[in-house]
């Protein structure tokens, strides 16, 4: 518990997700005072934020690679608070997926034993309820038919703010009683990200990245016409 | 056998210092690092941060006059009560230190986002302190009934 005490306390507090214009401090200082993790829970770290953070994805990765990489890494991070962290994540994601592939008019995913779209414990119960309103799952997840109407009133601001919402609200749990061990630098880097994607958001970026991304998906395409 | 209740008796009378100050050591040094954490994000109220990471110390201070009092010949009848109280004391002493530490540690923590509320993260660490007291008062107290009373010459 007490390694980690300077750590902590010397990270700037973090503040509201929705309150903030910028970041509590920059990467590099961030990078900075990450600096005094040990070896290996910085890997740790690196492994975590490499998963969760959409950015370090390649563009072209598919479902079945993220996956694969979460079920490689889950059990390699040796700690069950840390395994709970990510894989809420990842169920998180998982529900919204599902939501798209509905709201898109995609049939019910297999309901066979290997699942090559979703992560966690609801890929059946979303398989089996396809057709259900938040595929029966509103009991656990209050939020879904709100996340559903978002999804079909074409307001994808108002779904990400709910769902960096329920993610920073699963932060607060998993941050409960950890003042200064690893877990709390975790929750804290997490909180980073989220904060860092939030202020991130506004048109010129927005811009940039959708010039990015399109580039990117044509790039395969550069030559289709040479030959003529 | 008798040598042995001899020997409790010696690490009775010696434990509320060596406990208290191994407790002191621990959790001032959480304490102390959770103060220099916060130096390094803050631009004032360094002496305070330093100040709450000292509250530690007053175990092993209660642990000195606890061994103090327990001082008296160390013998098969005065040995089991030397034991009983010495080390029972020692061992709250040590865990409230460490506990207290963590509490500064909290309380710097929090002060430094939101300094208003300085004073009353103290709070907790405050009510641990009040449990090392109860520990140390209580010992004073119910040494007077071990055998062989009286400062050694």
């Amino acid at each position: 518990m007490t390694r980690y005490v300077l750590l902590i306390t010397s990270l700037p507090h973090p503040g509201p997700l929705f309150g903030a214009r910028q970041t509590p401090l920059s990467r590099l200082r961030l990078e900075q005072h990450l600096q005094l993790l040990e070896a290996g829970d910085r890997q740790r770290l690196d492994r975590i934020e490499s998963l969760l953070h959409w950015d370090r994805l390649p563009f072209d990765t598919t479902d079945a690679e993220i996956l694969q990489q979460a079920r490689h890494l889950i059990p390699t991070l040796g700690d069950t608070r840390l395994q709970t962290i990510v894989e809420q994540r990842l169920e998180l994601r998982t529900l919204i997926a599902a939501l798209r592939r509905r709201h898109r008019g995609e049939p019910a995913p297999p309901l066979d034993g290997h699942c090559n779209w979703g992560y966690g414990r609801w890929t059946g119960a979303i398989a089996r309820y396809w057709q259900e309103p938040g595929f029966r799952l509103q009991g656990l997840y209050p939020w879904l038919p709100e996340a559903e109407k978002l999804l079909t009133d074409d307001d994808p601001l108002g779904l990400e703010r709910l769902l960096l919402a329920q993610v920073w609200r699963q932060l607060d749990r998993a941050g409960e009683e950890h003042w200064f061990d690893f877990v709390a630098v975790v929750v804290y880097v997490l909180r980073w990200n989220l904060i860092d994607r939030w202020v991130r958001y506004s048109e010129t970026v927005a811009t940039q990245r959708f010039d990015a991304l399109t580039e990117a998906g044509l790039d395969r395409f550069a030559d289709l016409f040479s030959g003529y | 056998m008798n040598d042995f209740i001899v020997v409790l008796g010696w690490l009775g009378l010696f434990a509320p210092l060596a406990l208290g100050a191994a407790g002191s050591i621990i959790g001032c040094a959480i304490a102390g690092q959770a103060a220099i954490g916060a130096m390094l994000d803050t631009e004032s109220g360094y002496g305070r941060y330093v100040g709450v990471s000292a509250m530690p110390s007053s175990q092993v201070i209660y642990g000195i006059v606890v061994m103090f009092t327990l001082n008296r010949s160390v013998t098969v009848e005065s040995a089991a009560g030397l034991f009983g109280i010495g080390t029972l004391t020692g061992v709250a002493l040590l865990i409230s230190a460490i506990r207290q530490g963590h509490c500064c540690a909290s309380a710097i923590h929090a002060a430094k986002a939101k300094p208003e509320i300085f004073g009353l993260s103290l709070a907790p660490a405050a009510i641990v302190e009040g449990f090392a007291v109860f520990a140390f008062v209580f010992a004073l107290v119910i040494s007077a009934g071990i055998p062989g009373g009286g400062l050694q010459p």
